[in-house]
């Protein structure tokens, strides 16, 4: 599971809707593996205005990957290093196991093999 | 049923339910979930080949889209057009292993709640899952969730099974709900499951379902997948006579494989009255 796909998740039990806490979804117990991929300059421009920025420089730093600025550049086409970063940190950036919890209701989502689990209970729903 | 032709001797036919199963989610879990995990090597060594319609509604998107496909099987839609990203998700652990081993981002999800930020993505795909659903609330939910995920003016392609299809299998036409048999020739199982991880496919496996020989039990396991069939107009009309219809418009509708399709397009926001 790429760290793109972790932005884009939020809790999703039925009564967890406040979205200052259900989003994010908090870290834990992850192994990390970088897998090059191609860099795509529309796709990144694109991603830009569809992830939450703070959210990924929060979720970065406490992975320990460093090298992202606090705030997007405001060219970030005319600044590649920026923009092979974000690509490093976005898209080259694997979990393959460890924990998503959810800081509002205190669910848990276990990511295995690469694969986050999603499913709720029926009552969850 | 005196009336009805006799079935090539030996091969396992759809059974028509007569009326859709009681208990929605126990039938989805029986006979789709479980199902497809105890298929998924041999029903993805018979998935290779993109549906053109599929292919052309991919090959449209912006370079740098990014799209997620709802019921993503072994993912052989997601790598179609390499301009553009796709998260992939399904219920089948089975089939997110070979897409995940593909390099292909896979997700464990219900499609009728998929855990996404809402308004995110540019495009997302349907194809051949909203008719695993039951009941027409659950059809609808699942267009519902994928509409909540779009951006506003992002596309979405659903394609389900039609009643009418005149292909390799036919339907009784009085019944909408059935039972449709997955067969997997006992020879097959050994070349699926070697060739499941790589993509690679072996014609002598070419799916079970295009086999027009007869099988017998003896040689083959048969599990059966529960499938609501849809008539013509049933796919909008699903759409149209719901709360989507202000939240959607519909770009484009056909049939095509033997199954109907609809491409919606996510209005833009509008001022609340």
């Amino acid at each position: 599971m790429r760290l793109l796909t972790h932005n884009m998740l939020q809790c999703h039990v039925k009564k967890c809707t406040d979205p200052a806490l259900n989003f994010p979804l908090q870290l834990q117990d992850i192994e990390l593996e970088q897998v090059e991929t191609e860099e795509n300059e529309d796709l990144l421009l694109n991603l830009i205005n569809k992830v939450d920025y703070n959210a990924l420089t929060t979720t970065a730093a406490q992975l320990g990957l460093v090298g992202l600025p606090n705030a997007i550049p405001k060219d970030p086409q005319a600044d590649p290093a920026f923009m092979t970063r974000l690509h490093e940190v976005l898209l080259e950036t694997n979990i393959t196991q460890g924990k998503m919890a959810c800081r509002g209701c205190g669910h848990v989502y276990t990511i295995k093999d690469g694969i986050p689990n999603m499913l709720l209970a029926e009552h969850e729903i | 049923m005196d009336s009805e032709p006799a079935p090539p001797l030996g091969k396992p036919q759809p059974v028509g339910l007569a009326a859709a199963p009681a208990d929605a989610g126990r039938t989805e879990a029986e006979f789709v979930h479980e199902v497809y995990d105890q298929i998924a090597p041999h029903f993805s060594s018979t998935r290779y080949k993109a549906w053109p319609v599929v292919d052309q509604f991919l090959q449209g998107q912006a370079s740098g889209s990014l799209g997620a496909d709802v019921g993503c099987g072994n993912g052989k839609y997601m790598g179609v057009n390499p301009r553009l990203f796709l998260l992939g998700s399904d219920r089948s652990w089975g089939l997110l292993d070979i897409t995940n081993r593909r390099g292909f981002e896979a997700m464990q999800a219900d499609t009728l709640t998929l855990g996404y930020r809402p308004n995110r993505f540019d495009f997302a795909l349907s194809i051949a899952v909203i008719h695993h659903l039951s009941t027409p609330e659950r059809r609808c939910a699942a267009v519902r969730e994928m509409v909540r995920i779009l951006r506003p003016g992002g596309q979405l392609l659903v394609f389900v099974w039609a009643l009418e299809q005149k292909g390799k299998r036919r339907f009784d036409q009085t019944q909408q709900d059935f039972m449709v048999p997955w067969v997997i020739p006992m020879n097959s199982v050994h070349n699926t499951l070697t060739a499941s991880t790589t993509g690679e496919t072996s014609n002598a496996q070419d799916a079970a379902e295009d086999s027009t020989a007869p099988v017998t039990s003896s040689t083959s396991q048969v599990f059966h997948r529960y499938y609501h069939l849809f008539r013509e107009g049933e796919l909008e009309q699903l759409v149209l006579n719901s709360d989507l219809a202000s939240q959607v418009t519909v770009t484009e509708q056909g049939y095509d494989r033997d199954n109907w399709y609809v491409i919606l397009t996510k209005r833009e926001a509008e001022k609340s009255p």
